[in-house]
């Protein structure tokens, strides 16, 4: 018997590469959601690591950024904030 | 049903930009300030976390780090303030003011060098403004838990 398919739809699901029930320490909403200002999670409102290993929702983190008192640092160790890359 | 569900929305809007008024209330149960309870309202604004919550004493108390006031000198709450810290953090410091008061770091000057100057006088002069006394011309609230 031959089968010939024609067509077929695929589903794919994907996760941000983080323990998977933790928050955000800015918003506290879990990384796997969005930050306040959004509506939808994934690629719009991505995360983003530092070089320090702390994680936020990319928004958060250039709000907190954007702030004078910030002094360009992570928020939760207080050095100078660096992307990892 | 379209009309009523934007109205909702739009209430709901509203109601996230209200700012947040709360109140604390803390009880020393250690150090100088032992037996007090100190009252404070907490304002928070739209921007917290990226702004600090405003704290305020509504007492008139007799401490170093506090005012006549009830503006309070604590570092999370003005230059040290971090989105990552919350109104536990905050709460946890003034504990931390309660029980280590600071004369480096005055709002109360006299309250400051009568801390720097003799331990004992302080703690004397504190005991008697927490009954409600008065020292140097100045009448403290009573704060003791009754």
């Amino acid at each position: 018997m031959k089968v010939t398919i024609n067509s077929w739809n695929t589903v794919a699901l994907w996760k941000w590469n983080v323990q998977e029930d933790d928050v955000c320490g800015i918003c506290r909403v879990a990384y796997e959601g969005c930050c306040p200002d959004c509506k939808v999670p994934g690629d719009d409102c991505p995360l983003i690591w530092g070089q320090c290993s702390h994680v936020f929702h990319m928004h958060c983190l250039l709000k907190w950024l954007n702030t004078e008192s910030s002094r360009q640092q992570c928020p939760m160790d207080r050095r100078p904030w660096v992307t990892a890359s | 049903m379209l009309k009523i569900w934007n109205m909702k929305a739009k209430e709901a809007a509203a109601e996230k930009k209200k700012p947040k008024v709360s109140a604390a209330q803390l009880r020393a149960q250690k150090g100088f300030y032992k037996g007090g309870q100190f009252n404070f309202t907490v304002n928070i604004s739209n921007n917290y976390p990226h702004e600090p919550p405003k704290l305020r004493c509504t007492q008139k108390i007799y401490h170093p780090n506090i005012d006549l006031d009830g503006n309070i000198c604590l570092n999370i709450l003005r230059e040290d303030w971090k989105p990552v810290l919350n109104l536990h953090s905050v709460l946890v410091g003034l504990q931390y003011l309660f029980l280590e008061p600071n004369a480096d770091d005055p709002l109360n000057r006299e309250a400051a060098e009568d801390l720097r100057a003799n331990r004992r006088n302080f703690e004397a002069n504190v005991r008697t403004s927490l009954r409600g006394g008065t020292i140097k011309g100045i009448h403290y609230d009573n704060v003791l838990v009754r």
